[in-house]
């Protein structure tokens, strides 16, 4: 978080005022949603004495909703991580389809490109998907 | 004490740090973890990436409410930042966690200097933005300007933004420390544009990579949860309490702390912790 204040300066064009507004609210309500869920995930770690030096199960998406319904620790944590990554990109998808329906093409590419570079880290990223490169 | 609560308390810490010093809390989490709790380098940095989107996500909605943050030029250069970030979070699972804590180690000690210069001296980047040459206003870049600024020299921005998401996979920082030069000094950007458009890009730039450090394993959801609590707390309270705060005095103490840790650090890769 940085210390500037920031009170003073219009820095930006006039045709993106009524987006920026929609994609300050996505970015707070995304990042309070994820905090939430965090917040819960700890409270039941504390609960149920699990230590962060524990192994933790790994991220298995079939396993979340279970986990959730027995209010197991690391479900609420997982879903509070991936709300974390998934605003980002969702911020970028709002904007791009905010420029496309204003007809400001480029924009709305870059919007898209955006999304495929992070589309592709989900794909390198996920195990036995593009094995061969990494670890 | 618990654990948990140790790490909450620690992260608390490291927020309200990051925050005062305006660097968000990635310097800091890393060795917070690696060298007070021991946990591996590589799952350090991966808590350090998703701490640096919750804080960034926070403060990058109240800049943009405020009309501060440049969207266009923001969405832009993060193309490019995130390109950087899938290389540098295929780098990360590719070193040996010995180069990874020497190249942690230089950042610092790099840091440490400048804050310390700072405090001797006038910013070295306080450049006033510049006009510009007059261009048709049709141009992709003069589209990425703003009231009272035009943005230059957008290819070497771009190619930096390449560099500051390699650093921010490598080492799980938000980037802020080479983004804000380049959007200030090599773009022309006013310097509060400048931090708060680098704010907006933490997010994509450090959850491109992210995405990588959690599919394999690499991010620890019980280390995770407390520590990122406690930053966004820290992260909180720090940009209540600034103005209250002589910053000079704790830029030295900082300074004096982030040297100490560089030198850890540089023990961790030499192989001698």
């Amino acid at each position: 978080m940085s210390d500037e204040s920031p009170d003073q300066v219009p820095g930006v064009a006039s045709s993106d005022s009524g987006m920026d507004g929609r994609i300050a609210r996505l970015l707070r309500v995304g990042t309070y949603v994820a905090v939430t869920l965090i917040a819960i995930g700890v409270v039941l770690m504390l609960a149920t004495g699990r230590s962060p030096l524990d192994v933790a199960p790994d991220f298995d998406p079939a396993r979340l909703i279970a986990d959730l319904v027995g209010l197991q620790p690391a479900g609420f944590l997982w879903l509070g991580l991936v709300v974390v990554l998934l605003t980002p990109a969702a911020r970028v998808a709002v904007s791009g389809l905010g420029y496309a329906r204003v007809g400001d093409r480029s924009m709305a590419l870059i919007a898209g490109l955006v999304l495929v570079v992070i589309l592709t880290g989900v794909l390198i990223g996920t195990p036995g998907l593009l094995s061969s490169i990494g670890a | 004490m618990d654990v948990a609560l140790l790490m909450l308390v620690g992260g608390i810490g490291v927020g309200i740090f990051g925050s005062l010093l305006g660097l968000g809390g990635g310097l800091l989490i890393v060795p917070l973890l690696t060298l007070g709790f021991h946990l591996p380098l590589r799952e350090a940095i991966g808590v350090s990436l998703v701490c640096v989107i919750v804080t960034s996500g926070a403060s990058a909605s109240v800049f943009l409410e405020r009309r501060v943050a440049n969207l266009r030029l923001g969405m832009t250069l993060e193309l490019f930042t995130a390109i950087g970030a899938l290389l540098g979070g295929l780098i990360a699972f590719l070193l040996d966690e010995r180069v990874l804590a020497g190249l942690f180690s230089v950042l610092m000690t790099y840091v440490a200097v400048t804050m310390l210069r700072r405090r001797s001296g006038p910013t070295p980047d306080m450049v006033e933005a510049s006009p510009g040459p007059v261009q048709d206003a049709s141009s992709f870049t003069a589209r990425l300007s703003g009231p009272g600024y035009r943005v230059r020299n957008l290819g070497p921005g771009l190619v930096g933004s390449v560099f500051a998401g390699v650093a921010s996979a490598l080492l799980g920082i938000g980037g802020g420390l080479i983004k804000v030069p380049v959007l200030h000094v090599v773009m022309g950007v006013p310097l509060r544009v400048a931090t708060a458009t680098s704010n907006l890009v933490i997010g994509i730039t450090a959850s491109t990579s992210a995405w990588i450090y959690l599919l394999r394993g690499g991010i620890d959801p019980y280390a995770a949860g407390p520590t990122a609590i406690g930053v966004f707390v820290g992260a909180s309270i720090g940009s209540r309490v600034a103005h209250r705060i002589d910053l000079g005095a704790l830029r030295l103490l900082f300074s004096a702390v982030l040297l100490y840790t560089a030198f850890q650090m540089l023990r961790r890769a030499a192989g001698i912790q």
